[in-house]
């Protein structure tokens, strides 16, 4: 528990989170690992884990009408999948690590009740995800744009 | 004072033929115009090229400011003159007026970190200056190259993108915002490629790109601490005279042609959101 306590809290999202509050997440998380190919989340099943990338590359991919899949993100070390989804649901993305992923897998039932267990801690990871959020919104808003066309 | 072009007068365009035309990409076209005399300009500047008995734009240029002999721009076939320029090739003529406009600030970037972003064809004025900072790389410090593209398969200068991914004292990143599986390369804005850069406030920032990807990027940059007086960008607007007389590339007290393209962009940040000024 030390050890995953310790680099858990190495992880960008993790940042300046009180040590007190790092523990208490240390009980929602697991080490996890995905080879090349293999899908962290798959389109349509229940989503209810928070993944921290650690390490390895994460393909984010939208099957297009017709059938061919596109790559609209790639993810990788210090990145966070699963932010718009803390509340179990239906994933609406695949999500395939391209080559070995290590990752710290939050279950968000545990994070969520721990949250509610300590307002403070569910105020710092809510600003957290919302930053996360809003990054990725920004990000898709541009992209949407089409600005190279 | 006004300079002459190479035409002898700054208003006329100097016949030149065409070495080599070359597809970047089916509507990307590079040209490049063997002048013996040597054509010197400074990295961000631009000519105007006149497509005869169509009309003249804007272009910047490309090739390496150490190599004067070559004359190197490349164009995109967006409107009347630049899609008449796509059916040229070897031997056609075309008429070139300049060099104008202001540089990239390289000589004040000297014994600081570089860090170089561009966006689909915001490459090619970016050029120049990358070739001239990896010519005297001992003068500067850390050199960062980013590079966003539509889809793989619209991605520019190739063989230089092969070259500085080689380099050990530099460092490429690409991206690109859609991609079919086989793509190994990032997917995403090219913003996302400033959470792997080391960035400081000191450090020299030159952008180049469509308007709105400037300003996504200098957003970012200034949440990550570097200033807009740190941060250069390349404008765009439409030019005539090349030479600030007409007024038709007018930003606030500016003019395009004559005190940019290049600006630091606290200069002008509050005019990007203007549409007509």
């Amino acid at each position: 528990m030390d050890d995953l306590e310790r680099v858990l809290k190495a992880h960008p999202f993790m940042a300046d989170l009180e040590p007190d509050h790092v523990r208490f997440v240390v009980g929602c998380a697991k080490n996890v690992r995905f080879r090349g190919g293999e899908y962290l989340i798959r389109e349509g099943d229940r989503e209810d884990t928070l993944y921290l990338v650690r390490q390895g590359t994460v393909s984010v991919e939208l099957r297009r009408p017709g059938g061919d899949a596109v790559c609209v993100e790639t993810v990788g070390a210090g990145d966070v999948l699963g932010v718009s989804r803390l509340t179990p649901g239906a994933a609406h993305l695949d999500c395939r690590a391209r080559d070995t992923v290590l990752a710290f897998a939050l279950d968000n039932t545990c994070l969520l009740e721990k949250m509610q267990e300590d307002p403070r801690l569910g105020f710092a990871l809510t600003m957290r995800l919302l930053e996360r959020t809003y990054d990725r919104l920004s990000r898709a808003r541009l992209q949407h744009l089409d600005v190279y066309k | 004072m006004m300079r002459p072009g190479p035409g002898g007068s700054a208003y006329v365009p100097a016949p030149m033929v065409i070495a080599r035309a070359e597809h970047e990409l089916p509507s990307v076209l590079t040209f490049t115009f063997d002048v013996p005399g040597g054509f010197h300009f400074h990295p961000g500047q631009f000519n105007m090229l006149y497509a005869i008995g169509v009309g003249e734009v804007a272009i910047s240029i490309s090739g390496d400011c150490a190599e004067p002999e070559r004359l190197v721009h490349t164009v995109r076939a967006v409107g009347t003159v630049t899609r008449a320029m796509q059916s040229l090739g070897e031997g056609s003529v075309l008429g070139v007026r300049g060099p104008y406009g202001s540089a990239w600030p390289l000589d004040d970037a000297r014994g600081r970190d570089v860090v170089f972003i561009a966006g689909g064809l915001g490459l090619a004025p970016l050029r120049p200056a990358i070739l001239r900072v990896l010519r005297r790389r001992a003068e500067y410090g850390r050199v960062a190259i980013l590079y966003g593209a539509r889809s793989p398969e619209e991605l520019l200068f190739r063989e230089d993108l092969a070259r500085w991914r080689g380099r050990l004292d530099c460092r490429l990143d690409v991206i690109v915002d859609r991609a079919s599986l086989d793509w190994l390369g990032r997917v995403g804005v090219v913003t996302k490629l400033l959470d792997d850069t080391p960035l400081d406030p000191d450090d020299a920032v030159f952008v180049c790109g469509p308007e709105v990807m400037m300003r996504f990027v200098a957003r970012e940059l200034a949440r990550r601490g570097v200033p807009g007086d740190a941060v250069w960008i390349s404008m765009e607007r439409s030019m005539r005279c090349g030479l600030g007389l007409c007024g038709h590339c007018q930003l606030g007290g500016s003019f395009v042609c004559k005190d940019g393209p290049i600006f630091r962009f606290d200069r002008v940040a509050p005019l990007l959101s203007v549409g007509e000024v």
